[in-house]
């Protein structure tokens, strides 16, 4: 049990990254507060968790409101003591240039990938502080460190997301806060799909040509979220201001 | 109300009026709004007086394509869609020899087509995700005969006769119901009485006034709460008594 004891917070955790991240804290010892905008799927994986004798609770959040991070952090604190691990985990993409991005999907997405990440952390930075440290953990993407055609405020997001990280890292490590961010290639998840419905593409298709990497496949939920549990555990006690790249290979060079 | 944190709302014809004011009523309860309107000067209005809005979608609704497009928007901004409140719609007053076969189409398109786009469109989605509340906006003009408006009426009657139909075939994964409000100080309603005709109007009802928008928009933020989870298929007047009682008890 890699997390025995320790209590995270994880956004974005009804589907995909999010709710296996969940579901692998809760299997290695932690207590969970999971929050998502989808209502009915995040309780479900509370629900799911609770069943199996996990300790873990779902708050409804639109992380983009300052009001809900608040909420969510405070409840987290009345009901669990303590945040060890807070995984910004919530995420959402829009496959087009600028040219057809529309001003309401650019102020959107900068909201939920990147201002929910400080909306978040001011809430549960003072608590760690409190308790002697902690763990934060963004998700990036490979789009983060490199750019991707037709997904300018993705790569944009995604690469304030990595700088974010590594500024936080060095404003907080000396409160034994550690800030650390993960790069992962494309995953079987549900936005994957929901990128080939955005550029017209066939999924079978979109997710083949995904699948051209090294390993020669996509990447799955879980294997992200053992990169995370990683992040939060006392194996990576070391490891701050990182950009963990977890892509099957996929970002290793050109062939 | 119970469990409308975050949920997630989109409000046709939701930039004035009735739609407005339950924009508003879902922001105070925590949910996350998306209005759709096809005024833009009253789109512009709205995201400066709601700043919590998440979006005002362009669209008009008797346009199936751009409610498709509208509704893919609204899912992409907030992840999904719980809640819709169906509340487009248009009235002129003419006298019923005057109705031009234009006239009619257009109210037909919008309060009547219109809605039974976008429920289409919502009701696939819910049924996909597995759940979801669609409201729609009757009228007690729908229930009741009132000279001037025959064309407006008809379209009132067939949305409560949609909103049961759709009740009945969505049932039990999706609530669908309808509100049939009275009269209601909107801006269409503003625009189409004198003060004279208001003061009358207002003389015979039991309330004695007119509904404030805010009141409309209470009643559908109660069906849409997790209070309301027995509650589908049915038509909620709200119409400080007008139509309660016959000629006898005026």
């Amino acid at each position: 049990m890699q997390l025995a004891g320790k209590i995270a917070v994880i956004t974005g955790a009804a589907s995909g990254i999010g709710r296996a991240s969940a579901l692998l804290f809760a299997r290695e010892g932690a207590v969970v507060a999971l929050a998502d905008i989808n209502a009915s799927a995040g309780q479900h994986v509370a629900d799911e968790i609770i069943q199996s004798g996990g300790r873990a609770f779902f708050e409804p959040a639109d992380v983009t409101r300052a009001a809900d991070c608040k909420r969510l952090v405070e409840r987290a604190i009345r009901e669990f003591g303590r945040i060890d691990t807070l995984f910004n985990n919530a995420g959402i993409i829009r496959r087009a240039t600028v040219l057809d991005l529309a001003e309401v999907d650019w102020d959107r997405m900068m909201a939920v990938n990147v201002k929910s990440i400080y909306l978040l952390s001011r809430e549960a930075i003072p608590h760690m502080q409190r308790a002697g440290g902690g763990a934060i953990i963004n998700m990036a993407s490979g789009w983060g460190l490199a750019g991707g055609a037709k997904a300018a405020v993705y790569c944009a997001s995604k690469g304030a997301v990595v700088l974010l990280t590594k500024a936080m890292a060095l404003d907080h490590g000396p409160q034994n806060i550690r800030v650390n961010c993960i790069c992962p290639g494309d995953t079987d998840t549900a936005m994957l799909r929901e990128e080939a419905r955005q550029l017209g593409e066939d999924d079978s298709r979109f997710l083949a040509e995904s699948a051209k990497r090294p390993l020669g496949r996509v990447g799955t939920p879980e294997e992200i979220a053992q990169a995370a549990l990683y992040l939060a555990s006392d194996a990576s006690s070391f490891v701050t201001g990182t950009a963990l790249v977890v892509d099957g290979g996929g970002l290793a060079g050109s062939r | 109300m119970r469990g409308l944190t975050a949920k997630r709302i989109l409000i046709t014809g939701g930039a004035s009026g009735i739609g407005a004011a339950t924009a508003a009523r879902f922001l105070e309860e925590r949910s996350v709004v998306c209005v759709l309107d096809r005024d833009a000067a009253a789109r512009q209005k709205i995201l400066h007086d709601l700043p919590g809005l998440c979006a005002a979608l362009a669209a008009d609704v008797s346009n199936l394509e751009q409610v498709q497009a509208a509704f893919a928007d609204a899912i992409r901004l907030m992840g999904g869609v719980d809640v819709v409140v169906n509340n487009a719609g248009i009235s002129v007053r003419h006298n019923f020899l005057d109705i031009t076969p234009e006239e009619w189409d257009k109210v037909m398109a919008v309060n009547l087509t219109g809605m039974f786009y976008v429920a289409q469109t919502a009701a696939r989605h819910m049924v996909e995700r597995g759940g979801g509340v669609i409201l729609q906006t009757a009228s007690t003009n729908g229930m009741v005969g009132q000279p001037y408006y025959a064309d407006y009426n008809a379209t009132k009657a067939g949305v409560i006769e949609l909103t049961k139909s759709m009740a009945l075939e969505l049932a039990p994964k999706i609530r669908v119901c309808a509100v049939a409000p009275g009269y209601v100080m909107t801006p269409m309603q503003r625009a189409e009485y004198t003060d004279e005709m208001f003061a009358a109007l207002n003389a015979k009802l039991p309330l004695r006034r007119h509904a404030k928008p805010e009141e409309i928009a209470a009643l559908f933020a109660f069906l849409a709460s997790d209070d309301a989870q027995y509650i589908t298929g049915h038509v909620y007047t709200i119409d400080g008594a007008e139509i309660t009682g016959g000629l006898a008890s005026r």
